[in-house]
């Protein structure tokens, strides 16, 4: 009887090695931030070919199952459950929007998947009667973390405001769990600079039932007389606002937006010209990994990236791959010992996790960030100098 | 509380009433005349919107070139929603009803998506868009102004068409006793299809004019269905006269509060929820 079961288990084992391993992988495929889910499908199905390519993982082809979150928490969580009760699987990638993280938060601890994330920055830190993702699950040895936290951005940004000599900075932020603590923290990092914030109002993403006029905050902005408008909002939201800083006669020096991504063809809308913006990888990015990306993404997709979370996605999956097959199995606790002592690829350079200030992982931190300004249709690099494509200007 | 951002709330406020009252009156339309609540009339405006789109993509069209185009069309797209599925729900419960037009928009919200995809789209070059007079303190917006000029002239031309065209005298008709109206020889059915066609040619022409001002997405519709039917619900379910007084209501209330109010613009959606709550409220206690 032993004999048989053994076998049988064995033949379980076997049978399980051959199907290979499987990532669940959550994206806003849909709805509002559609662009930026797109990106992500985009950059894992090319890190899926080159990982297949060179070998797969645990000597199987990796397979990925990418299920549609909408940048909606409920849906989020529905996503999630089906990939860990009907799907099965034992890592899950991806991830976008703090919200849906946030609401991810309990069923992430229920299940106790490895979860190696790229989307999700609040942090939590430095707000009170908040708790960010960094706070509820950074402790978790489970729980891998690959965006920069909000701190970070807001420690990058300021950096680059600081440099730009303005003294007065207008915020606008969507009032949701993406805008509020982004635009506290940067708040806080900007008066710390020496910088004065003469306004930090809240308005209604278009991504949340808002109808995109933005001209009650605008005016707001305008009366503040900030020289700088700062804005942490969606993608949606980029065309109208900027359209309406220009209909209402408001003339900052600099515009520096936030959104996760930026909508198709912003880049030749007029009023766009001078606005500024903090990504993490652009095509014009002149180090060796990115060029290789750029070829490598054009040849599968036919067009260059347009959203940093297209690198971000493919360095999410290859660092899955590598990590599995350092381990040489599946298993839970030597998979998450592979990923906390490797070092990754990726299109901005080689990196590994990290603590944080209250994480145990951390994939990336403000060293990812640059700022492009969008000049004559294109997204030049203005900051940091040593890797600019083109001078800073300041808007008409 | 800054009052001096008083007079660019009420400019403002004013100017966006017009679009709510062309996106509320095709809905009012299909309420008043038809009885039925179509929870489609959002994704009408959607497609309206991507139409647009579409035609600057491909032809280069100026959106107020647009406007000749995409009218038809949602007029065709709306006869043929009628016809396929609306008139076989008109004696059916009104649950029933409101099940097939919420079922009518999440299909062309998918098929939105499917064709133009998630991702929000932009017409590039708009070359008013971002055109402010100034006057004083006050800006005023060429795309706010002309759209609220647009949006009055057609809201008027269909209050003409109700009030003196043999049509517009049998939606009336319809409207108050629709077996009364076919026994004295109106064709009911023709008139409901007209109606509803109208009201999808209204939404869409609503949805041209906010192409200009913000970027298309699938989903883009929900928010302005939300204030449509706040606005009818303030002006009497059903009463087309009343729209555009609703709409400035609703619109100068929700400009005000988002302007002399601290965080005001997150409280857009509990001003017109709020004013539902007061006319639902006020309707009922009229009633007793």
């Amino acid at each position: 009887m032993k004999r048989i079961l053994a076998t049988l288990v064995l033949a379980v084992l076997a049978f399980a090695a051959a199907q290979g391993v499987t990532i669940g992988v959550l994206a806003p495929l849909t709805g509002g931030a559609a662009g930026t889910g797109q990106a992500q499908k985009a950059g894992f199905e090319l890190a899926l070919e080159e990982i297949n390519a060179a070998g797969g993982v645990l000597g199987q082809p990796l397979k990925i199952i990418i299920e549609d979150t909408k940048a909606d928490p409920a849906t989020g969580v529905a996503a999630f459950e089906k990939l860990m009760t009907e799907d099965n699987v034992e890592f899950i990638a991806g991830g976008y929007s703090s919200g849906v993280t946030l609401a991810l938060v309990e069923s992430f601890k229920t299940f106790q998947p490895i979860v190696s994330w790229i989307g999700g920055a609040v942090s939590g830190i430095g707000i009170d009667n908040f708790d960010g993702i960094e706070e509820l699950l950074g402790q978790e040895e489970w729980f891998f973390h690959i965006h920069p936290w909000d701190y970070a951005n807001t420690e990058a940004s300021t950096a680059f405001q600081v440099y730009t000599g303005v003294d007065t900075v207008a915020l606008l932020h969507e009032d949701g769990a993406f805008g509020g603590p982004g635009a506290a923290g940067a708040q806080a990092l900007l008066e710390a600079a020496g910088m004065k914030v003469v306004l930090n109002e809240a308005f209604k993403s278009t991504l949340t039932g808002g109808t995109g006029d933005f001209r009650a905050a605008i005016s707001k902005a305008a009366a503040s007389g900030g020289e700088m408008l700062y804005w942490i909002a969606y993608d949606g939201d980029a065309q109208p606002l900027v359209s309406q800083v220009r209909e209402l006669n408001y003339h900052p020096k600099y515009i520096f937006g936030a959104p996760p991504g930026w909508p198709s063809d912003f880049d030749k809308v007029p009023e766009a010209q001078c606005v500024t913006g903090m990504i993490g990888y652009l095509p014009n990015l002149p180090n060796p990994e990115a060029q290789a990306f750029l070829t490598s993404y054009q040849a599968m997709h036919g067009t260059a990236p347009d959203n940093y979370m297209a690198a971000l996605a493919y360095a999410n999956l290859w660092s899955y791959a590598d990590a599995i097959n350092a381990a040489g199995t599946t298993d839970q606790a030597a998979v998450i010992k592979a990923l906390q002592e490797g070092t990754f690829r990726s299109p901005m350079g080689d990196w590994s996790f990290k603590p944080s200030i209250e994480a145990l992982h951390q994939g990336f931190g403000a060293e990812m960030w640059f700022i492009f300004q969008f000049q004559n249709g294109v997204r030049e690099i203005v900051w940091p100098v040593d890797i600019s494509t083109s001078p800073l200007q300041t808007c008409p | 509380m800054d009052l001096s951002l008083l007079p660019q709330a009420l400019v403002s406020g004013v100017l966006a009433a017009g679009l709510y009252a062309l996106v509320s009156v095709g809905l009012a339309l299909a309420i008043g005349v038809i009885g039925i609540v179509n929870f489609a009339h959002g994704e009408f405006f959607m497609v309206g919107a991507f139409l647009a789109y579409q035609l600057f993509v491909s032809f280069g069209f100026d959106p107020l070139l647009s406007l000749l185009f995409v009218a038809p069309a949602l007029f065709v797209i709306g006869a043929i929603i009628y016809l396929s599925s609306i008139r076989f729900v008109l004696k059916a419960p009104e649950l029933n009803q409101m099940l097939l037009t919420f079922g009518v928009g999440i299909i062309l919200q998918n098929l939105a998506l499917l064709i133009w995809g998630g991702d929000p789209r932009t017409i590039a070059r708009v070359p008013y868009r971002a055109i402010g007079y100034k006057i004083g303190n006050i800006s005023i917006g060429l795309v706010p102004l002309g759209s609220f000029v647009i949006s009055l002239i057609l809201v008027a031309a269909l209050y003409w068409m109700l009030a003196r065209t043999p049509l517009g005298r049998g939606m009336r008709a319809v409207a108050q006793n629709r077996i009364g109206a076919g026994l004295v020889g109106l064709e009911v059915n023709r008139i409901y299809l007209i109606a509803f066609a109208m009201s999808a040619l209204l939404a869409g022409m609503g949805g041209v004019m906010i192409a200009v001002i913000q970027s298309p997405t699938p989903t883009i519709g929900f928010g302005f269905t939300l204030k449509a039917f706040a606005i009818v619900v303030l002006a009497g379910l059903g009463n087309i006269r009343g729209i555009t007084i609703a709409a400035i209501v609703v619109a100068l209330s929700e400009s005000l509060v988002a302007t002399m109010v601290p965080n005001g613009d997150s409280l857009r959606n509990a001003v017109f929820f709020a004013i539902i709550f007061v006319a639902l409220v006020a309707r009922s206690r009229r009633a007793y």
